[in-house]
């Protein structure tokens, strides 16, 4: 099968040495792709790089066989996203600021937004800016805006940040209900290992820039006790244990 | 061009919605009210005509292009491109199916209604308070004049806005920005008078090119050649625009 | 595609560059019609300053009412370069209603002047040749090129108002005009508020007074240039618009026109004195102030009275003298001493008496001998030649024992 998100050689190097070196990576639909690594691994990088925020040294990312770096918008057409802290206009209320996403697709309508709002429990505060939203609340925001278009592939990095355990749990249904019934293709980036491994179905761990291993979550946990093990394990495999993993 | 069309609608909503455009009514009320209460004094304290029902407009165009105009395009293209940068909404809408040019075309172009709009507002409440408080002077000919300056200012305010979107994507801060393009506005301004043969490359003479438009005789060959100096400085600002636009990384 | 993205920009930054570079440089290159009036103003200064035998200038204004003339003058300049002698003939009327005519002849020995009101000739002659007094250029002026810049930043965009239009024999017309619209309101205003004040009600009687709707409507003006670049005429003219205390609008029409005529076929003539009654003046030149030209004059004696206040009068009591026995443009010896006349012995206690060696002030205008005296004072004396006199600066003045101090010395000629 095709895959739907193809990352070839991606490389960016930042001035400090950070960034990521040479990744490729492949998903397929279907795939709940949990991207686990510790704080500082290229997570973000990964992520801002696949929905062309930044500009990759060498290596390209096709969504659906389009390039993100030449043929931007076919790439991100059935792409929803939500990187890093999500963001919204502080002055539109939190309608107006998925309106103004919602005209840049043609079948999105104020139905749609209503409909999101009520996925992501945000209905009540519909009218609201998000200037007096909490972190948790501007979270569900910004996943209610990465759903809008109903996309095939959505990327979320660290989603459940801010989210208290009700809304862990809520997003979690989400993600598991969008995969379930839309076939949507997940590619969810977190440091929360307990949280990957009851999210996602197949895992790659991300170390210092680079990509150590990708494997499904039911081959890891036939062979290791919990996904902790394994991500130990992986990376001492690779002599490079860190005390920073969590 | 549906995707353009959608970004354009999204820049003129946000632009609404922060009531800049408020803002800019109230104020260039405001210009039009104190120019009048100015000239209604003059006229009773001296015994000046001091302007007639068509040269108000005049007199408020040939006020504003150098002040309050350049300011609000200013403070909107700023707000536009620093102010999204700062508040990290510029990664909104630059996440969605929509390449970087079109959103900075769409910007720019939201910038420039902008200023058309409040043009066209300035000539309406100019005129009216010319017809309504000032001696009638007003022949057709001096009428076409008048909507004719006010529509062609739009030109060099848009070349303005371009240098000034240049700067929002050179330097970090709208606060720089905004200080840095007051010195080189007022150094302009400067240059034009020590150097005023060369003034027709300058930014800051070019804002009163609507000058050339109520002449006797219609300089038909220096207007083409001020449009085209216009043009050519629009069409380069706005590329090294994009393209440290385009480089950037959010 | 990536590759097309560079390219695309590269190409719009380029054709952008070109395109202004290329229009600014045309831009630039194509004088507007007020900088052919610059340079013809410019040109035909310059020839009349260096190149032109002889020519004859009309410098003329009026000012109108309606119609009716409130106030002109007329001037004729005749210049004649080889000769280096000019000829003014001037009439006018002021705004008052005062007639004033005048004639006056310069050239570098002679001034002559002649008025309406007195059927005398004053005639000053000089014993210096002044300098060339046809024509000076003005552009040539000390802050000629500032007023430029200031005259050229007033401007502004009103440059391109100047229309020109060529003939076939390689003269041009230039003109020019704007109507209220394109007047800058503030020149308008200012210019408005000038011409109230002129008519503000206080002057005479037939005067109109505006007090109301004051406007600059038009100003006009015509530039005719001959084909050797010389501006032959230029013509200007403003009607400022306003209203009396009964409401009658005036249109006050103010016209200047100055003409340049005779090219190298004028003829300055010097006015026949005889049989007329003269006032003759001689003197060294037009500037003759501090400079001395003739410090041999001053060799000898000069004097001035010691007085003392007695008894409500002025007495002398003796004389003060400074006899010079060498002078010239570099120094001067000489000796000063104080007489006193008998019976008054006991003023003369401040008696002074010395001799000095001055030496003139480096500063060649300056009239000034500095000298030492032997007690090691500086002091100086400074040659008057308009008056004859000398004067003394002491630095120490004293008038004890009810001397009036002078430092005034005449020559003693007798």
């Amino acid at each position: 099968m095709e895959p739907i998100i193809e990352i070839k050689n991606l490389t960016k190097q930042y001035e400090n040495g950070r960034g990521i070196k040479n990744i490729n990576l492949e998903i397929s639909e279907g795939d709940i792709f949990g991207f686990l690594g510790p704080n500082g691994a290229g997570k973000t990088t990964a992520m801002k790089l696949m929905t062309g925020l930044i500009h990759p040294d060498y290596g390209d990312v096709k969504i659906f066989g389009h390039s993100i770096t030449e043929d931007y918008e076919r790439a991100m057409a059935k792409v929803g996203c939500l990187i890093e802290i999500a963001e919204a206009y502080a002055y539109l209320s939190a309608f107006d600021n998925l309106k103004q996403l919602a005209r840049f697709y043609p079948d999105v309508d104020y139905q749609r937004i209503d409909e999101v709002l009520e996925l992501t429990g945000m209905s009540k505060y519909k009218h609201e800016k998000p200037k007096k939203f909490s972190l948790g609340m501007k979270q569900r925001l910004g996943l209610a805006a990465a759903i809008l278009s109903r996309p095939k592939v959505v990327i979320l990095d660290e989603p459940l940040n801010g989210l208290d355990v009700e809304g862990m749990i809520d997003i979690r249904k989400l993600i598991q209900k969008l995969a379930d019934e839309e076939k949507t293709t997940f590619f969810i980036s977190s440091h929360l290992i307990h949280d990957v491994e009851l999210t996602c179905n197949r895992i790659g761990v991300i170390y210092n820039g680079e990509i150590l291993n990708v494997e499904s979550t039911k081959t890891i946990l036939r062979n290791y006790a919990t996904l902790e093990n394994y991500f130990v394990s992986e990376v001492e495999r690779n002599g490079r244990l860190s005390s920073s993993v969590g | 061009m549906a995707v353009f069309q959608a970004a354009l609608v999204n820049e003129l909503e946000k632009l609404y919605k922060k009531k800049k455009a408020l803002a800019a009514l109230l104020l260039s009320l405001a210009v039009i009210v104190i120019g009048q209460i100015i000239i209604v004094g003059v006229r009773s304290g001296f015994g000046l005509r001091t302007a007639g029902s068509m040269e108000f407009p005049m007199l408020v165009l040939s006020v504003v292009v150098n002040t309050i105009l350049p300011l609000f395009t200013a403070l909107v293209t700023i707000d536009s491109f620093s102010g999204e940068f700062a508040h990290n909404n510029m990664r909104i809408t630059l996440t969605r199916p929509v390449s970087r040019l079109k959103i900075f075309a769409a910007k720019i172009t939201a910038i420039s209604i902008f200023i058309l709009a409040t043009l066209l507002l300035l000539l309406f409440f100019s005129i009216m308070a010319g017809f309504i408080f000032n001696t009638n002077s007003a022949t057709l000919d001096s009428f076409v004049r008048t909507v004719f300056s006010y529509i062609v200012s739009l030109f060099p305010m848009v070349v303005l806005a371009l240098g000034i979107v240049l700067l929002t994507n050179l330097l970090k801060s709208g606060i720089s920005v905004f200080f840095v393009s007051i010195l080189i506005f007022l150094g302009l301004k400067v240059l034009g008078v020590f150097f005023s043969q060369y003034s027709s490359i300058l930014m800051t003479t070019q804002l009163d090119w609507y000058n050339l438009f109520l002449m006797k005789s219609f300089p038909l060959a220096k207007i083409m050649r001020q449009f085209l100096i216009m043009l050519g400085s629009s069409i380069m600002l706005f590329t090294a625009g994009f393209y440290l636009f385009d480089k950037k990384e959010l | 595609m990536k590759l097309t993205k560079k390219t695309t920009m590269v190409l719009s930054f380029t054709l952008g560059a070109m395109l202004l570079a290329t229009t600014a440089i045309a831009d630039i290159a194509a004088k507007s019609g007020y900088d052919q009036l610059k340079d013809a103003l410019k040109f035909t200064a310059a020839q009349c300053s260096d190149n032109l035998k002889s020519f004859t200038m009309d410098i003329s204004y009026d000012v109108k009412d309606n119609g009716k003339t409130l106030s002109f003058m007329n001037q004729t300049e005749k210049c004649d370069r080889t000769k280096t002698a000019r000829e003014e003939t001037t009439s006018e009327q002021t705004i008052n209603g005062n007639n004033y005519s005048r004639q006056t002849y310069f050239d570098k020995a002679t001034y002559i002047r002649l008025s309406n009101d007195d059927p005398t000739y004053y005639v000053t002659e000089y014993t210096q040749e002044r300098k060339d007094m046809a024509f000076s250029n003005p552009f040539k002026e000390n802050n000629a090129d500032d007023a430029e810049k200031i005259a050229d930043a007033i401007v502004g965009n009103l440059k391109d108002n100047v229309v020109v239009t060529e003939n076939p024999d390689g003269s041009k017309v230039l003109s020019g005009s704007l109507t209220e619209v394109q007047i800058p309101s503030l020149i308008n205003a200012l210019a408005s508020f000038e011409m109230k004040q002129q008519f503000n009600g206080q002057q005479d009687n037939n005067l109109p007074h505006l007090s109301k709707d004051v406007f600059v409507k038009t100003i006009d003006g015509t530039a005719k240039i001959n084909k050797d670049g010389v501006m032959e005429s230029i013509l200007g003219s403003a009607v400022v618009s306003g209203k009396d205390e009964q409401g009658t609008v005036h249109a006050i029409t103010i016209e200047v026109l100055a003409k340049l005529t005779n090219i190298n076929s004028t003829v300055v003539t010097k006015p026949d004195l005889s049989g007329k009654k003269v006032v003759k003046n001689v003197i060294k030149n037009e500037n003759s102030g501090p400079e001395i030209s003739n410090p041999q004059e001053f060799m000898g004696k000069f004097k001035n009275d010691i007085l003392i206040t007695k008894d409500g009068k002025f007495v002398k009591v003796g004389e003060r003298i400074i006899e010079i026995t060498q002078i010239d443009q570099t120094s001067a010896t000489g000796r000063y001493y104080e007489v006193y006349k008998t019976g008054f012995d006991q003023y003369a206690t401040t008696k002074r008496d010395f001799s000095f060696t001055a030496t003139k002030s480096k500063d060649k205008n300056s009239p000034e001998y500095k000298f030492r005296t032997d007690a090691g004072i500086n002091e100086a004396f400074f040659l008057d030649e308009h008056a004859g006199k000398i004067y003394l600066n002491e630095s120490t003045t004293f008038s004890e024992g009810g001397i009036i101090f002078d430092s005034t010395f005449s020559p003693d000629l007798e």
